[in-house]
């Protein structure tokens, strides 16, 4: 069947404190190459993670923590997303996820957890699947 | 869709250059100084679609990041879709809704240039080319067909050691061109924020100049006649690409046989484009 879905457009970020881009970089290209445009900034503001994905349109947000913040940050995401409407709008969370961090994760939430070790190619589909469904593609 | 006329007092930037030359660090940096007189800017930044998968890396507003909190600025990734020229097929459309919606100034960055990518000259009302020190051969492709379109030339980073050197450079092509050449050459540090004042400030006259000489000012209908062939070439370029229609592949495949000239296939393809149905799934 010919799939007529757009493109997903998706947004990947991580807080401008964070320098380690490694892995950023790595999920973008995956995402590239499974015909994705992805979008990416270093947020000053949680919050601001919300006015971009409005500016561009996205279909998913991917948050990356390689150090702190990981629930109070995604925690603000959410309640930004609910304040302007889009609650809808699938959140995913990867990098340096702690055990203790999953249930409040989970319970803000958050679409999936990709805790270290995923293999890139689940990354990519579970990206897709999320988009597309957000779209009402799938 | 049709938004047209709404010219009133939006202006518009391009901004172009070799990649890593700092467009996008020049554009945050400039923002800021031209925010006090353009309080709702707009910024459209475009990058290249991978060619194989269609997809794309949109990096540009990483260096942009200070005015994600500014509800006035509206900042667009466009990744180019297999457009040519440096920009995307649809941002002639977004930058006139943008101007309806009541911008004051459109600033478009676009893909790091090449020689034939010029196509922002005719979307915008003021156009800078923006250089750096140590991009070596990228020099070529400024000389080749840039530096035609540049209303102001942009030495970034002169910061660097050798910034005094790619600004001795140009100011020298530019002085080969005859006495009829007026432009300078402004030299500016996104680090330091040497430099950017002035290149507001030369932005400005070159404003106010298009402000005095209404004709300039309103590119679009003078351009009208080649947007809609560049239209019509897209729109044939998408049929013939996504259509299967055995009519196509016989040419299609005389042509890879050798047996069929480019030209007089697209000749008989365009006798048939009336008549072929595409499978749509552009998002554009
Ligand atoms: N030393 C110095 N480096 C600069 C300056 N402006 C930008 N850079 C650096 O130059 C590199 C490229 O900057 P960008 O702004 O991404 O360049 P660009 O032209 O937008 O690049 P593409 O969009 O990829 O073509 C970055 O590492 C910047 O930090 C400057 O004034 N001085
Ligand atoms: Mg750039």
């Amino acid at each position: 069947m010919q799939d007529n879905a757009p493109n997903p457009r998706v947004l990947l970020t991580k807080s401008f404190i964070d320098s380690h881009d490694r892995a950023i970089a790595t999920i973008a290209l995956a995402l590239r190459d499974a015909a994705m445009e992805v979008v990416l900034i270093d947020y000053e503001q949680p919050e601001d993670v919300v006015t971009v994905a409005l500016q561009e349109d996205v279909d998913i947000i991917g948050l990356s923590f390689m150090s702190g913040g990981q629930v109070e940050t995604t925690q603000k995401i959410v309640a930004e997303l609910k304040r302007r409407g889009v609650d809808d709008l699938p959140l995913v969370v990867g990098g340096v996820i702690r055990p203790f961090d999953v249930p409040p994760l989970e319970e803000a939430g958050v679409r999936e957890i990709f805790r270290g070790g995923a293999p890139l190619a689940d990354v990519v589909a579970t990206f897709q699947r999320l988009a597309k469904a957000y779209r009402g593609y799938a | 869709m049709a938004v047209r006329g709404q010219v009133n007092g939006c202006r518009t930037l391009g901004v172009t250059g070799p990649p890593g030359a700092g467009k996008s660090s020049l554009i945050n940096a400039l923002v800021q100084e031209m925010l006090p007189h353009y309080p709702r800017t707009a910024i459209l930044t475009v990058d290249p679609s991978s060619p194989i998968s269609g997809g794309a890396v949109l990096g540009d507003r990483v260096r942009m990041a200070e005015h994600s909190a500014n509800p006035n600025v509206f900042i667009r990734s466009l990744a180019t879709r297999g457009h040519l020229g440096g920009v995307t097929r649809m941002t002639r459309s977004v930058m006139d809704l943008l101007a309806a919606g009541d911008m004051d100034l459109v600033i478009v960055e676009t893909v790091g240039t090449g020689q034939s990518e010029v196509e922002v000259a005719e979307l915008t009302n003021v156009k800078i080319v923006v250089n750096a020190p140590g991009l070596g051969d990228e020099m070529q492709a400024i000389k080749a067909g840039v530096l035609e379109i540049a209303d102001i030339l942009v030495v970034n980073k002169s910061d660097l050691p050798d910034a005094a050197r790619t600004a001795a450079h140009l100011n020298a092509m530019l002085h080969h061109r005859g006495h009829d050449e007026h432009r300078s050459v402004v030299c500016v540090s996104t680090v330091t924020r040497d430099g950017l004042k002035a290149l507001a400030d030369a932005i400005e006259i070159k404003f106010a100049q298009l402000a005095a000489d209404s004709t300039l000012a309103v590119p679009r209908t003078a351009s009208a006649r080649l947007l809609l062939a560049r239209a019509v070439a897209d729109r044939a370029e998408d049929m013939i690409a996504r259509t299967v229609d055995p009519r196509i592949d016989v040419l299609v495949e005389d042509i890879a046989a050798g047996l069929l000239s480019r030209q007089d296939g697209a000749r008989t393809a365009i006798g048939l484009l009336g008549e072929l149905r595409p499978v749509s799934n552009a998002r554009d």
